[in-house]
């Protein structure tokens, strides 16, 4: 009888131990949550700021998401518009896959004509002070700007086209030029489709004027 | 370390904190913590915020199991202690993804690895489940100080070292070559190294200062022992 006793009392401490935890918990979601996706909508509104240029519309809701050929989930791409409402820039994340140390997530954006705007690495576990020169190199990530697939050889140098690659580091801008590389193939296959969708956008917005 | 000796209460409160932060420190003298230690601390600022989570980890974990120490059978203790420790670990990491979403980003998993920080399941073991609430806050206070000092200096050392920095501000000028060696895991080994050879011998010090007291305390009672001592 003593032990039966001594389980019971094991059974409830951990009960309300995990009871008590989950209920903190949840309370903690509920307070968290809305700041969480307010950070990262402002984490993300920051980097379409830096790729982006100037612009008078909001990209964050002036988008359209497209699932890409060979894709699972979709794509989000933001717009920027001139005064005179035309699409100045594209922008949508892609992630080079083959990094030296896992997925790098790179944000890009286009001009309509297909030329880049700008590109800025969003997320990376590359090697600090070799291949993380893909976020601290501004004259690299600039020498990708008004490059298209008509202008340039997509490959490091060293591969025998036009970007360079780091001392010590040449996976990581490989893997970066291939990803933006394919990030410009989809847009020319989804050019058209992407243009009537941003349309429906704009008819939208004066709709709501 | 002089300490009033009318509140008797006050010197324990004194070298509980000494003992946390100093003779007993998770990093200096119990070489516990170490994930975090190699992960995080490129910098004085991400060791700073590594550190502070922690803290905080810390106090809240201490006082809860040193508020519910009676009433949890000593067989379930550690299950019981580590569901108190990953909840507040869980609260930490969602407040930081609210409110401090770049440091967030940062530290990321190293975030969720403090429930597996053996240092804060080694507080609720050794010290919480056996003492007063307040005495395990200034346990947790001095722990959690001290492992945050610990990490600051040594993020500042790789961090000065590593690119010629502290805290983000230019020490050795633009010119400064980032060292590789100290921005990587290794560097990390070699400069706690470094700082555990200082914190030795300051120890010593400390050491030779106290034998020092005692000896002219002995000799000023009874000359005789003295000598013996020294």
């Amino acid at each position: 009888m003593k032990i039966e006793r001594e389980q019971w009392q094991m059974i409830i401490a951990l009960l309300v131990v995990g009871v008590v935890c989950t209920l903190l918990l949840a309370t903690t979601n509920i307070f968290t949550r809305a700041p969480i996706a307010q950070a990262e909508r402002q984490a993300l509104m920051n980097a379409l700021m830096q790729v982006l240029p100037e612009h008078q519309n909001d990209p964050l809701t002036d988008a359209r998401s497209i699932t890409l050929q060979g894709d699972t989930k979709p794509t989000s791409f933001y717009f920027s518009r001139n005064k005179r409402n035309a699409i100045t820039a594209i922008a949508w994340q892609v992630t080079a896959p083959d990094g030296y140390n896992g997925s790098i997530h790179i944000l890009m954006a286009v001009h309509p004509d297909g030329s880049i705007n700008a590109i800025r690495i969003t997320g990376h576990k590359e090697t600090p002070g070799l291949g993380d020169g893909i976020t601290k190199n501004q004259a690299w990530l600039d020498s990708f700007g008004d490059k298209s697939l008509h202008n340039a050889d997509w490959a490091v140098k060293k591969d025998g086209g036009d970007f360079d690659q780091f001392t010590g580091a040449t996976i990581t801008p490989r893997a970066v030029v291939k990803a933006v590389k394919k990030g410009l193939t989809n847009y020319a296959i989804i050019k058209g489709k992407l243009f009537r969708l941003a349309q429906r956008n704009r008819s939208e917005a004066s709709h709501a004027n | 370390m002089q300490t009033n000796a009318n509140d008797v209460a006050d010197i324990k409160k004194g070298e509980i904190f000494a003992n946390g932060f100093w003779h007993n420190n998770a990093i200096f003298a119990q070489l516990l913590g170490m994930c975090p230690l190699l992960g995080v601390t490129t910098s004085a600022e991400n060791g700073f915020w590594m550190g502070a989570a922690t803290l905080l980890v810390l106090i809240a974990s201490n006082l809860v199991v040193s508020l519910v120490r009676g009433a949890i059978p000593a067989s379930v203790r550690i299950p019981a202690y580590i569901t108190i420790i990953a909840a507040f670990v869980s609260i930490v990491e969602m407040s930081m993804n609210a409110w401090m979403h770049d440091m967030y980003l940062i530290l990321g998993l190293f975030i969720p690895l403090i429930v597996v920080n053996c240092a804060i399941l080694g507080r609720a073991e050794a010290f919480a489940s056996k003492n007063t609430p307040i005495n395990s806050l200034v346990d947790a206070l001095a722990m959690g100080s001290g492992f945050t000092f610990a990490l600051v200096l040594l993020g500042g050392v790789r961090e000065l070292l590593g690119q010629g920095e502290i805290f983000g501000f230019d020490v050795f000028g633009a010119d400064y070559p980032d060292v590789l060696m100290f921005i990587l895991p290794p560097g990390a080994f070699i400069a706690l190294g470094f700082i555990l050879a200082g914190v030795n011998i300051i120890n010593r010090h400390m050491q030779a200062r106290k034998d020092q007291q005692a000896a002219t305390l002995a000799q000023a009672a009874a000359p005789q022992t003295a000598e013996v001592q020294s």
